[in-house]
């Protein structure tokens, strides 16, 4: 997979959209999701699998729906309706539990603190699958199928038989611009950004909407942060 | 060729021509899956580990008969188990071959296996388990040379490697045995628990996170070895190729009760632990096993592995008869298999967040969500598909290929006079 797509081989220039504020010289890249803003559109969702060319079947990224089913709100006991929107992909964990299972070091904490593949160390036991409590790594379980004949995406095509999963649009950090779920989402729910950097707006938003981490009690450290509702969100 | 080498029998014939159709039809399914990619499994994101990583948990254990019966001779002094020493070895043979090579066609890119010891991550209990199941494979097969080669030598066979069979090797052969057995019950008591710490070490997945997770895959590995190594001892008294008296049956079939007993103790301290406090996450599981759809299976496990052979076993005056024996550890076999199948269903039918719609299956699907053949679950039922049983019939074919040719072929009767 040395060879890059044709649109991975544009000048960044081409495919500039959505700014990264500028990282400290050690960057913790990471993610608020504010569940206030997020409406369940899916476009994160969409936009991921045409940016990184995921195929028919596969999703990097899902908005899971906090209630009865899909988009269909919980109702309590009083009879009153609550529906919300938990936009779910790679948590980044600084104590990944799939690092560590791997056995051959295929995934892997690489630059910015980010959790990501070798595609070609990868031997396709599946136990990071195991491993994730998120349910976020997906498996290349045949030969790739897409809508449309060729890649469509910004990134080399990825080999059968091999494990993979949301890399932050590493291809887009290199170019300062941020993961594209950030600059599509219609919202503005999603805030990225270093960690490292205590001023930083994700920082700042963490901070001061008291961000909460997925499945907090296993210790695995996420790097995204979901900001809960200000307001009662009963229909 | 020896003169103690028996002809083949037309039935013995007919039976390894069949083994082989099996073991080329397995073959050929696994090409057709590496052509294709492991979507022509039913495994998806949403259940990862299927049938070939059940059936390695399984023959992990079943291989752990022969190191039982062989180093307790020697450390223990269980001079009893001596006619059946042979046997026992050269089943944890054959059972850890076919464990190793399930991992085989789980793997998306096979090609690319030495890359566990190219880049092998020490945190991975994979790294270490494919590490112990090797090593294990190496004494396994070391110990079965020990036992046999003063007989082969004996008779010239080639695999006696040169060693001959004067008061001196004899007496270094059975140094070496000694020195083996301080070697090799480590051996498998890392092996069962390494195993074990694959599923027990994995906080993301609640069943498994429990540290009665190496007890109890030894405890199960002792039951299915030693019922196993008790049908094929059997077994190959029946052909005609070893001798030993009825009284050891009875002597197998009280130890395999014992076994039963603690297999079920661990069994029982482990689903009252997650079940005691009503707490969500480890109550859940074992709701779905004691009401939910997992009752069948379950019971299976219980009621029909262990209970039932364990009350055969344990009447003084039932286990007298081999044919009860047989049948006791026949079921307590298919128990352990269904107690390893209840480990997988359980742990991964649902996953850890199943907020709707769940999980990306992981291939292209007609239809939409919330129909048949939809893009995401939040649970699913997994059946093995036709190639997956293709190819687990082929590496089973197999293991009866190795052993009926290894029965047939080495002198399996243990001399009485040293």
């Amino acid at each position: 997979m040395a060879d890059v797509s044709p649109v991975e081989a544009l000048p960044p220039a081409s495919r500039a959209y959505g700014e990264l504020e500028p990282p400290t010289a050690a960057p913790r890249f990471g993610m608020a999701v504010d569940t206030e803003r997020c409406l369940g559109c899916w476009t994160c969702a969409v936009i991921c699998k045409s940016e990184n060319d995921v195929p028919l079947g596969m999703w990097w990224n899902r908005v899971l729906t906090d209630g009865e089913a899909l988009d269909t709100p919980r109702q309590a006991a009083d009879g009153s309706l609550a529906l919300s929107f938990v936009p779910l992909s790679c948590q980044h964990c600084d104590n990944a539990p799939c690092t560590k299972v791997c056995p051959v070091g295929a995934t892997y904490h690489g630059e910015g603190g980010l959790v990501l593949m070798d595609q070609e160390r990868c031997i396709g036991c599946r136990y990071c699958m195991i491993a994730c409590p998120y349910g976020v790594r997906v498996f290349n379980w045949g030969r790739a199928e897409r809508p449309a004949v060729g890649e469509t995406g910004m990134v080399a095509a990825r080999p059968v038989g091999t494990m993979e999963k949301c890399t932050m649009c590493l291809h887009r950090l290199h170019d300062a611009q941020v993961p594209s779920c950030v600059w599509s989402c219609p919202a503005g729910a999603r805030i990225f950004g270093d960690l490292a950097d205590p001023s930083s707006r994700v920082s700042t938003l963490v901070r001061e909407r008291n961000g909460q981490r997925l499945l907090e009690e296993r210790g695995t450290e996420p790097k995204v942060y979901y900001l809960e509702p200000r307001r009662r969100r009963s229909l | 060729m020896g003169p103690a080498r028996p002809r083949v029998d037309p039935r013995l014939a007919a039976w390894l021509a069949t083994l082989i159709a099996l073991m080329a039809a397995g073959g050929g399914a696994w090409l057709y899956q590496q052509w294709n990619g492991l979507r022509v499994t039913n495994m998806r994101n949403t259940f990862m580990w299927g049938n070939y990583i059940l059936f390695f948990m399984f023959f992990v254990g079943l291989s752990a008969g022969g190191l039982i019966v062989a180093s307790s001779g020697r450390l223990f002094g269980a001079t009893r188990f001596k006619p059946i020493v042979r046997v026992a070895v050269l089943e944890a043979t054959v059972a850890i071959t076919l464990a190793g090579t399930f991992i085989v066609p789980d793997l998306g890119r096979p090609e690319r296996l030495l890359h566990i010891f190219l880049f092998a991550n020490l945190t991975s209990p994979m790294v270490w388990d494919v590490t112990i199941v090797l090593l294990y494979l190496g004494l396994s097969a070391t110990y079965v040379w020990l036992y046999t080669r003063a007989d082969l030598a004996g008779r010239g066979s080639p695999l006696a490697l040169g060693t001959g069979t004067s008061e001196r090797a004899l007496r270094r052969d059975d140094r070496l045995k000694g020195a083996l057995a301080w070697v090799a019950l480590p051996a498998a008591i890392l092996l069962h628990s390494i195993t074990a710490w694959i599923f027990g070490l994995q906080i993301g997945r609640t069943f498994w996170y429990t540290a009665v997770m190496a007890p109890m895959f030894i405890a199960s590995a002792l039951v299915s070895g030693l019922a196993l190594v008790i049908l094929l001892a059997l077994a190959v008294r029946w052909a005609g190729r070893l001798r030993f008296d009825d009284g050891l049956v009875p002597y197998l079939g009280g130890l395999l009760a014992v076994f039963i007993a603690s297999e079920a103790f661990l069994l029982f301290a482990e689903l009252l632990t997650a079940a005691y406090p009503g707490a969500p996450a480890e109550g859940q599981a074992v709701t779905r096993l004691l009401a939910g759809p997992y009752l069948v299976p379950f019971l299976g496990e219980t009621a029909f592995g262990l209970l039932l052979p364990f009350a055969l076993l344990a009447s003084a005056r039932l286990r007298r008869y081999p044919a009860v024996v047989a049948l006791a550890a026949g079921i307590a076999v298919v128990g352990i298999f269904v107690h390893r199948l209840n480990l997988l269903l359980n742990a991964l039918s649902v996953p850890t967040i199943a907020l709707p719609p769940g999980l990306s299956i992981g291939v292209g699907q007609a239809g939409s969500v919330g129909l048949p053949g939809a893009a995401f679950a939040t649970s699913y039922w997994y059946l093995p598909s036709p190639v997956e049983w293709l190819v687990v019939g082929g590496v089973l074919a197999l293991g009866a290929f190795l052993f009926t040719v290894a029965a047939w072929y080495l002198p399996l009767q243990e001399p009485d006079h040293h």
